[in-house]
């Protein structure tokens, strides 16, 4: 909200500078901030037009001659709204307006002597139509800088909070200016005498309505408001349209009471406020049509919705030039109807934006009282007939405030006494007590203060919380419990960065075209209201936004890419904290080297035994020592190069190389690798343990054992290398474990070389280290020892034969 | 000639020829030359039968010492030879000590996730846990339970991600306060880390961001409290010299509610564009849980008081590393993620 500073003043006798009372307001609750409304522009003048003539040679121009009282200029403008007798302000030679200087200009064959101003070049608005037409009343050669006030008044613009509906008119923020500063506020009372002759027939239907006073004023004529209410409305960011309608706004302005002013000779019949009915139809004054619902309430005459209540009025009963009497309203309507309303239909007006956050229905009479008064003076007229509904008149509530529940809550002293004084500054009639104070709540912020903490509020903020002085609270002991959810991400998060992995975050909405691509179903939690469509699908898995990522940065060359992400990903009823990983390229960027005849490359590219390598160098970091690979079929995996990973039995996650046909569809490369770890659990209810739950990284983290220390082995081992002839289809640590487990002598198992011979057989070389817990082996004895492994091994792979 | 004088020019005849050796192989060829079994020496020696004892004696002691000096100038130049040839094989090997690393390159950290986990740990040693809740949140749980009813303005201070299965995505970290509360009676100290979202994008705001909540529940905590809680957790981030300003403000789930800015850490507090000219920065929401929420979970609001804080990491993180543009942060372009190697 926009409000000349000068107005406050016709309600508080306050000096301060702007710039304190802007700052006043920010430390006490109320974010404001101000500005010198317009420029102003030397070498001006108010003109009167003396004609208007279509300019003979040049299309859309037109050519004008005025008067500044003392001599005639002549002037061409573009502008279409110019016309004869009209007053706008003229830039003669000399005026700098922006950069440009004014100077007489040559249109055809006629020169301009000088440009009409619009609002636009006063620096008011930021994009204006046709000059400003100044009112009738306004005498050429007056100095249009002083007219306006351009570059003197002050602008303060304020944005409330949801509770301080109270704040949004001139009436409101001077009460809140008054309090902060300690001064009185002044009201002047409206003076009119409403005859009793016409009075309107008025019924409620509904009960959203609180209160409706209905207004019949007759033989009005409309016509441009007076000069000094139309500054004020432009003053506070509005355009002035009639005198009716600006007396309605500039009401709603100072005392935050919405108005509406009604063509009583359209309307048919009484006037009832009701709901809407199913399908109804209203062309708005924006000319827009509406349909309503139940759900909203109208003012109705016996045939038709007049208005949206509390929102903006019907077209058909619209005041226009022609308008002679007016039926004018001041209501008070349910703040969560026309909220509903105002979101559902996406209309959101001055006034719909007051009765959301609660008007005060005790000043209503005043706030229209002052329109009638104002009324009758610029439009003429003379009201003749009132008809005020108000069934349950306000109450105020009392409110105790204790004097320890402020220091309860503050950690400081605000003693009753000096409650008072601060709570009757804000204009709450408060008497102290023997615990403390009872405040009575006015009707003005009945919306917002309802509870003793509401004043503790309230005397806090008027006290000045950033004044007071801090202290350190004692953390208590027993509330802590380790975090060690989040220390295990932190530790899954530097092995992965100090891996060589670049840590990303990716959003966690998606689009429906990777799973089309990836052939996987698309996940079940879409956002309804999305920005972008691309962005609708909340993620199942992780993959799908590193595999974003890494087309990103093919953009930009970027192939070689080793990325992770911790974060979630979302199923019908619950979550989980995954790791996802992607890498592609080379796993170290290098170069070739060559000298002497010694050649070799520094680069290594990343295959699957890589990828096996990080991930199983991370669960050992964890301590998982028995950590099983399975045969995974996922749609965008390369079947022979993806595995799914197994812990106690129990799936943790996967990995492997994208499948080709994946990756030329995606534009990726084809040696790209993906996988995801299931690290936690996260419930959506309170319930659920997330520890009780299978396949979590970290829950059999938290359940493993301690190792437990074995004695160092007094004597040495004895190695010997084999080297076995088997079907090619045997997993080759199948065959290591056996071994390792066919003996009690053998120690220790080595790989050493895998050597595919054709005919489906390969040869798998070991090195296997024997020995005795109590004797060192003689080499007979590791001789008949290998005789038994061999043995064992034939009996339980058929055809293994051992390689001499 | 005598005896002496042969051993005599015998010794200078070794001298000249180890001096002049080339080779490892001719410096043995000198040694069965002149101390060999049929070596010069020991045919100089065969000789001595003819002398008197004192004469054999004499004579004895210098062909000893003059054997001695031989074999030790042998063995020198031998070992010359052999740290020569070290040399030229370490030579042949010789590296360029300036060539790229063959290495695994530690990889950048993410510079939100890593402000994210300077703040928490900052709250972690002062005694809070870190409590988490879901992303995908009830309603309930979002706003009802925090006191923002539904059809209420406070509704708009926050543009709501609403869902096909009837949740939200949580539009703020608070919901994990109730979560906790119900969960855990007081004393309650938690964090709440974590991504929220809004429905709301530009160069200042994106759809998806990341906030920590904080919620201190005990008897007797105040205002005065969260101030000092505050004030070592911006001064822990920011610095000792940072300016802090609490300004009385309006959340549903606190009260009284403050918004608090930090001196402008980009102009010192002069006025920038960054502060549009105010001098501060809006750094976070906090305030005095509000007793409906503590009846909403069932803690007693007449003995327990508490305060509640949340923060935006991305703002925090934007200022830390003088970052321009919020969506920046998602994009993961290396040529941005790459900067930040090295942070934690
Ligand atoms: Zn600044």
């Amino acid at each position: 909200m926009k409000v000349p500073y000068s107005w406050i003043k016709e309600f508080v006798n306050i000096d301060a500078p702007v710039e304190e009372v802007v700052k006043k307001l920010n430390e006490t609750g109320i974010e404001a901030v101000s500005y010198t409304f317009g420029k102003k522009i030397e070498n001006t003048t108010i003109v009167k037009i003396l004609s208007v003539k279509k300019h003979p040679e040049k299309d859309r121009l037109f050519l004008c001659e005025v008067t500044d009282g003392v001599r005639k200029y002549q002037v061409i403008t573009a502008a279409h709204n110019v016309f004869k007798g009209a007053k706008v302000a003229l830039a003669k030679e000399g005026a700098k307006i922006g950069e440009i200087v004014i100077k007489p200009v040559k249109f055809g064959s006629f020169v301009s002597e000088g440009m009409f101003l619009s609002l636009e070049e006063m620096g008011v608005v930021e994009k204006a139509e046709g000059v400003f037409i100044f009112p009738e009343e306004v005498k050429e050669g007056e100095d249009p800088n002083r007219l306006l006030g351009l570059g003197e008044e002050q602008i303060i613009e304020i944005e409330i909070t949801p509770n301080r509906g109270d704040a949004l008119s001139v009436r409101g923020l001077s009460r809140e200016i008054a309090a902060i500063f300690g001064l009185k506020r002044k009201e002047k009372l409206p003076v009119v005498s409403i005859a009793q002759e016409e009075v309107p027939e008025i019924k409620f239907l509904t009960d959203k309505v609180y209160r409706y006073r209905g207004i019949v004023i007759k033989g009005v004529s409309i016509k441009p408001s007076p000069f000094d209410i139309q500054l004020k409305l432009i003053k506070s960011g509005q355009n002035p349209i009639n005198n009716v309608v600006d007396v309605t706004n500039y009401i709603l302005l100072q005392e935050g009471q919405p108005l509406h002013a009604f063509d009583l000779d359209k309307i048919e019949g009484d006037i009832s406020i009701r709901l809407a009915k199913k399908g109804e139809k209203i062309t708005t004054l924006d000319g827009e049509e509406k349909e309503l619902t139940p759900e909203d309430i109208v003012i109705s005459d016996d045939r038709k919705a007049v208005a949206i209540a509390g929102i903006i009025g019907g077209e058909n009963t619209k005041v226009d030039q022609n308008t002679k009497n007016i039926l004018l309203e001041a209501a008070v309507f349910d703040h969560i109807s026309v909220r509903k309303t105002s979101k559902r239909l996406s209309i959101s007006t001055e006034s719909s934006y007051r009765f959301e956050r609660g008007v005060d229905i005790e000043n209503l009479p005043n706030a229209q009282d002052k329109a009638v008064e104002l009324i009758q003076k610029t439009a003429g007229g003379k009201a003749v007939g009132e008809k005020d509904i108000y069934p349950h008149p306000y109450t105020p509530k009392k409110i105790k405030l204790r004097e320890k529940t402020t220091i309860r809550i503050l950690g400081f002293e605000v003693k009753k006494e000096q409650a008072k004084e601060l709570l009757n500054r804000l204009e709450i009639p408060t008497e102290v007590v023997e615990e403390g104070t009872v405040s009575e709540i006015p009707a003005f912020r009945a919306f917002d203060l309802e509870r003793e903490i509401d004043l503790v509020e309230e005397v806090g903020r008027l006290s000045g919380l950033n004044q007071v002085s801090e202290t350190y609270p004692k953390i208590p002991t027993q509330s802590f419990r380790k975090s060690d959810e989040f220390l295990f991400e932190l530790r899954t998060r530097d092995f992965f960065r100090d891996n060589g992995f670049d840590e990303t975050v990716s959003y966690t909405f998606v689009d429906e075209d990777i799973y089309t691509i990836l052939q996987i179903p698309v996940p079940s939690i879409k956002i309804t209201n999305y920005l972008l469509k691309t962005q609708s699908i909340i993620r199942d898995n992780l993959v799908v936004s590193l595999l974003k990522t890494l087309q990103h940065n093919l953009r930009f060359q970027n192939k070689n890419l080793k990325i992770f992400e911790i974060s979630s990903a979302f199923f019908d009823s619950y979550e989980e904290i995954r790791l996802g990983i992607l890498a592609t390229g080379s796993f170290i960027e290098g170069f070739s080297y060559t000298k002497g005849d010694k050649t070799f490359s520094t680069e290594e590219k990343w295959d699957f035994l890589k990828i096996k390598g990080v991930i199983f160098s991370y669960l050992r970091s964890l301590g998982m020592q028995d950590v099983e690979l399975k045969e995974i079929n996922l749609p965008y995996l390369n079947p022979y190069q993806s595995a799914e990973i197994m812990i106690d039995n129990q799936s943790v996650g996967y990995f492997g190389k994208l499948h080709p046909e994946k990756a030329a569809k995606l534009k990726i490369p084809k040696d790209t690798y993906v996988g995801e770890l299931k690290l936690r659990y996260v419930s959506r209810e309170l319930e659920e343990n997330p520890l009780d739950k299978e396949g979590y990284l970290f829950n059999l983290y938290k359940k493993k054992e301690n190792p437990v220390f074995k004695e160092l082995p007094k004597f040495p081992s004895v190695k010997r290398d084999l080297a076995f002839e088997v079907d090619e289809s045997l997993q080759v640590d199948k065959l290591l474990k056996t071994i390792k487990n066919s003996s009690k002598y053998v120690d220790e198992v080595r790989l050493f070389d895998v050597y595919h011979m054709g005919n489906s057989k390969k040869s798998v070389a070991v090195s296997v280290d024997f020995r005795a817990e109590d004797r060192s082996l003689s080499d007979d004895e590791v001789n008949s020892i290998v005789e038994e492994v061999v043995k064992k091994l034939q009996k339980q792979f058929k055809g293994l034969k051992l390689r001499t | 000639m005598s005896l002496r004088r042969e051993i005599e020019s015998l010794e200078k005849e070794a001298n000249e020829l180890i001096k002049n050796a080339d080779s490892i192989e001719s410096l043995s060829s000198i040694k069965v030359k002149f101390l060999g079994k049929k070596g010069k020496l020991k045919s100089i020696l065969k000789s001595l039968g003819k002398l008197s004892p004192e004469e054999r004696k004499e004579i004895g002691q210098l062909a000893n010492k003059v054997k001695e000096e031989i074999e030790n100038l042998l063995r020198k130049k031998e070992q010359f030879f052999r740290e020569k040839a070290i040399q030229e094989e370490l030579k042949k090997d010789r590296v360029d000590i300036t060539l790229p690393p063959s290495w695994i390159e530690v990889g950048s950290a993410h510079p939100v996730v890593s402000t994210l986990v300077e703040i928490s740990q900052l709250f972690i040693s002062m005694g809070f846990s870190v409590a988490e809740g879901p992303e995908v949140e009830k309603e309930e749980y979002n706003f009802d339970m925090l006191n923002i009813p539904k059809d209420h303005p406070a509704r708009d201070m926050q543009d709501t991600f609403f869902l096909n299965n009837g949740m939200v995505l949580r539009t703020h970290t608070s919901p994990v306060q109730i979560r906790t509360m119900l969960k855990q009676k007081p004393p309650i100290a938690v964090i709440a880390p974590g991504r929220v979202y809004r429905k709301d994008a530009d160069p200042t705001h994106s759809p998806m961001f990341h906030q920590i909540e904080g919620l201190l529940v005990d008897e007797n905590i105040t205002f005065r409290d969260l101030k000092g809680t505050l004030k070592i957790f911006l001064e822990g981030i920011f610095g000792k010299d940072i300016g802090i300003r609490f300004r009385p403000s309006y959340f549903p789930f606190t009260e009284p509610s403050a918004e608090v800015d930090i001196s402008c850490t980009v102009c010192g507090g002069t006025g920038c564009r960054v502060c549009k000219d105010t001098g501060w920065l809006e750094i976070l929401g906090c305030g005095m849980v509000d007793p409906n929420v503590f009846e909403a979970v069932g803690i007693d609001p007449e003995k327990y008081t508490g305060f509640a804080f949340g923060l935006g990491i991305e703002r925090i993180a934007m200022l830390k590393y003088k970052i321009n543009d919020i969506r920046l942060l998602f994009e993961n372009d290396m040529r941005f993620n790459h900067q930040f190697k090295g942070i934690r």
